[in-house]
């Protein structure tokens, strides 16, 4: 199968990336690992004239921890994020959803930025990001901006990316003490498969065994993008953590999303599996939070 | 318009001038004459077309050869020495793992980059390594077998 004919550039730093992306304009495209990439542009989809690798760059690549602040560059692989004791212990539900993506061989090469980038509704970090409430860093020649991963998506394949801007960081605060956070992707396969439903829930209690201060439920594969479950997230705020409470903020996670029939499920079933991975999720992030004390 | 690359493949130096559009896989296969690198979905899907790119499996398909300039490539033709076959290839040889042979070399290295890391796999963990290579045959029971005779 063959790729279309584009020019290929690698530079080396930051600075010269986003020169060239100014430069090219609509005419280029990042390449990151290309485990969506390649595909789309063997199938046409998408012929850029250009393509910016950015596999040399190798500030893109780290992943540290300074003050409260987690900051994974654009281009760890999934894979790295599997291994990293940084993000298991500071966002482990981020962890389960690299575990969860494709194949050991897809990890080796796909990013967390691409994994955002390419704004796949199904995408498998996106509903945990959004969870830690993450922020991405896009850059350009001419400055930076700091966008909330809720702002971000757009559509499928849609984003607040601009043509010659790139996506270099991710940016997650530490969570607060009292907190967890859950990540479940349902799909017919364990591994190389389009999930039907994801959710991403995480809450936080005002102490140890007190009242829930903050919730934020993300569902996947059942909106144009990632949506929030926001009356489900209002239902919990001020209310003590409990299977029940769970199950119901559930249903009322179900009312939150649009899913549609397609070939992986009918709507009515994605509704109903939404309730329960969003259930289930919670129990995740409370036992997350029980875990610690 | 080609380009210079250097890469090593099994252990040897190559330069060779490249297409932008050339992927890792076609160079090998076709400039290298490497035909053990399989080609299946192309997709990204099936890993027959694995390879081990500084130390890691990766799918040669969605690789760019470009992408390979500086690395360190091993495909199944780097794995047998002058004492004969590796021991996972003897393996699945003598075990029946090898039906129609055209997942065979994904599947070995794989395996071999799981036994590198973790000596002593268990199952779970073996099915789990070779996840991203589908066997068109549905040989997975004898593929696992395999990988399990030569853990330490």
């Amino acid at each position: 199968m063959l790729l279309p004919k584009f020019d290929f550039h690698e530079p080396l730093t930051l600075p010269e990336a986003c020169q060239m992306m100014s430069e090219f304009g609509r005419k280029a495209r990042p390449l990151a690992g290309g485990t969506d990439l390649m595909i789309n542009m063997k199938k046409k989809i998408v012929s850029p004239e250009h393509l910016i690798s950015l596999s040399r760059i190798d500030e893109l690549k780290a992943a540290q921890c300074s003050g409260n602040m987690l900051k994974i560059g654009s281009c760890v692989t999934v894979a790295e994020l599997t291994e990293s004791e940084l993000v298991r212990k500071n966002c482990s539900a981020l962890c389960t959803g690299a575990k969860a993506l494709g194949s050991p061989l897809i990890r080796n090469l796909a990013t967390i930025g691409g994994n955002i980038a390419s704004a796949r509704p199904a995408a498998d970090l996106p509903p945990s990001l959004m969870a830690y409430n993450a922020k991405v860093v896009l850059k350009k020649s001419s400055g930076e901006r700091l966008v909330l991963l809720d702002d971000f998506f757009k559509g499928p394949g849609l984003t607040e990316l601009q043509a010659d801007e790139l996506l270099t960081e991710i940016q997650i605060e530490t969570p607060p003490p009292y907190s967890g956070c859950g990540y479940i992707n349902m799909g017919i396969r364990k591994a190389q498969d389009c999930n039907i439903v994801n959710v991403a829930s995480f809450i936080s209690l005002d102490a140890p065994d007190g009242l829930i201060k903050t919730a934020r439920i993300i569902m996947g594969c059942v909106g144009p993008k990632h949506l929030r479950a926001c009356s489900a997230e209002t239902f919990l705020i001020g209310k003590k953590a409990s299977e029940e409470l769970f199950a119901q903020a559930g249903e009322a996670a179900m009312k939150d999303c649009s899913p549609i029939d397609d070939f992986r499920g009918s709507a009515e079933y994605k509704r109903a599996m939404v309730g329960v991975l969003t259930k289930r999720t919670l129990a995740m992030a409370y036992e997350e939070v029980r875990s610690e004390n | 318009m080609k380009k210079l690359i250097s890469l090593t493949v099994n252990g040897k130096s190559y330069q060779i001038a490249t297409e932008p559009n050339q992927t890792l896989a076609d160079l090998l296969r076709y400039e290298l004459g490497l035909f053990g690198t399989k080609k299946g979905c192309e997709m990204g899907d099936c890993g027959s077309c694995t390879v081990i790119m500084d130390g890691k499996p990766v799918n040669s398909c969605l690789v760019l050869a470009m992408q390979a300039n500086r690395r360190s490539i091993t495909t199944i033709e780097g794995l047998e020495s002058e004492k004969g076959l590796h021991p996972l290839q003897q393996a699945f040889a003598e075990k029946g793992a090898i039906q129609c042979g055209f997942c065979s070399s994904g599947m070995i290295l794989s395996a071999k980059h799981l036994l590198d890391k973790n000596p002593k796999p268990n199952e779970a963990e073996i099915r789990s390594a070779i996840s991203g290579n589908l066997c068109r045959c549905t040989g997975y029971q004898k593929i696992v077998e395999a990988v399990k005779g030569v853990r330490g």
